[in-house]
């Protein structure tokens, strides 16, 4: 299908690469389908584009890349809604919010997105860890961004280039 | 809203599943105890208020210019060396 967006202009969308979100994400409840989209491969950031809305768009990052020791526990009855079956079928992704001051942009490790890469389900989970912050400072940890790059090859293989 | 008056130690359930009790008042603070099934999720009002508010701000974010994600990432990458 061709969606039009509002950041990419028209994009064609292969239907079989849609993340189906059924309680869709806090504050954007009423959209279920969302894309993973591959801006740059040589940066960590992707995007997550709604297809019910092309004016809707996330930008993500791979929780782990910024926090490395990150250790959320996924309920079991999200396991079940999820179908996941393998914690390698799973990448938990932090949505970001940008600003221009590096030191003021933040990621969202208390309610990530926990994508099933395998069954493309998708559901933005609350952690009951107030240590893991909504808006946790990417200058906070020591690591220099992009030397660790998990699961990289298997998110663009699952997204869609731009 | 229905509103119901209870003593502490007394509770109010909900569907078949979830039993609220309440157990302690200590000035303007009270505890709650809740019984609930593992996949009822219980979270802060504000908790949920403060994930919604961030979404919705994160996803004002757009592409133009020099805003592009390449050119936030080497800003963030370059800041991140100088630590």
């Amino acid at each position: 299908m061709r969606l039009s967006t509002t950041r990419f202009g028209d994009i064609d969308i292969d239907e079989s690469r849609a993340i189906m979100m059924k309680a869709g994400i806090l504050g954007f409840e009423h959209l279920k389908r969302y894309v993973l989209l591959v801006q740059d491969e040589e940066i960590l950031f992707w995007w997550f584009q709604s297809v019910d809305d092309g004016s809707v768009a996330f930008v993500v990052i791979n929780s782990f890349v910024i926090k490395p020791d990150y250790k959320p526990i996924i309920q079991d009855n999200d396991v079940e809604l999820l179908e996941i079956e393998s914690p390698e079928d799973v990448i938990l992704m932090s949505i970001v919010t940008i600003r221009s001051d590096p030191f003021r942009v933040t990621a969202n490790l208390r309610a990530p997105i926990v994508i099933n890469l395998k069954k493309r389900l998708a559901k933005q989970i609350i952690l009951d860890k107030p240590d893991y912050p909504i808006q946790y400072s990417m200058m906070d940890n020591k690591l220099i961004l992009g030397e660790e790059s998990y699961k990289k090859e298997e998110i663009i293989a699952s997204a869609l280039s731009i | 809203m229905l509103i119901l008056t209870r003593k502490l130690g007394e509770s109010i359930r909900i569907a078949d599943e979830i039993k609220v009790t309440f157990l302690e008042i200590r000035g303007k603070q009270v505890s709650i105890g809740i019984d609930a099934p593992k996949h009822v999720p219980i979270h802060r009002e504000e908790v949920y208020q403060m994930i919604q508010e961030q979404n919705i701000f994160a996803a004002q974010y757009d592409v133009l210019g020099d805003k592009k994600l390449s050119h936030i990432w080497d800003r963030l990458k370059k800041e991140k060396e100088k630590i």
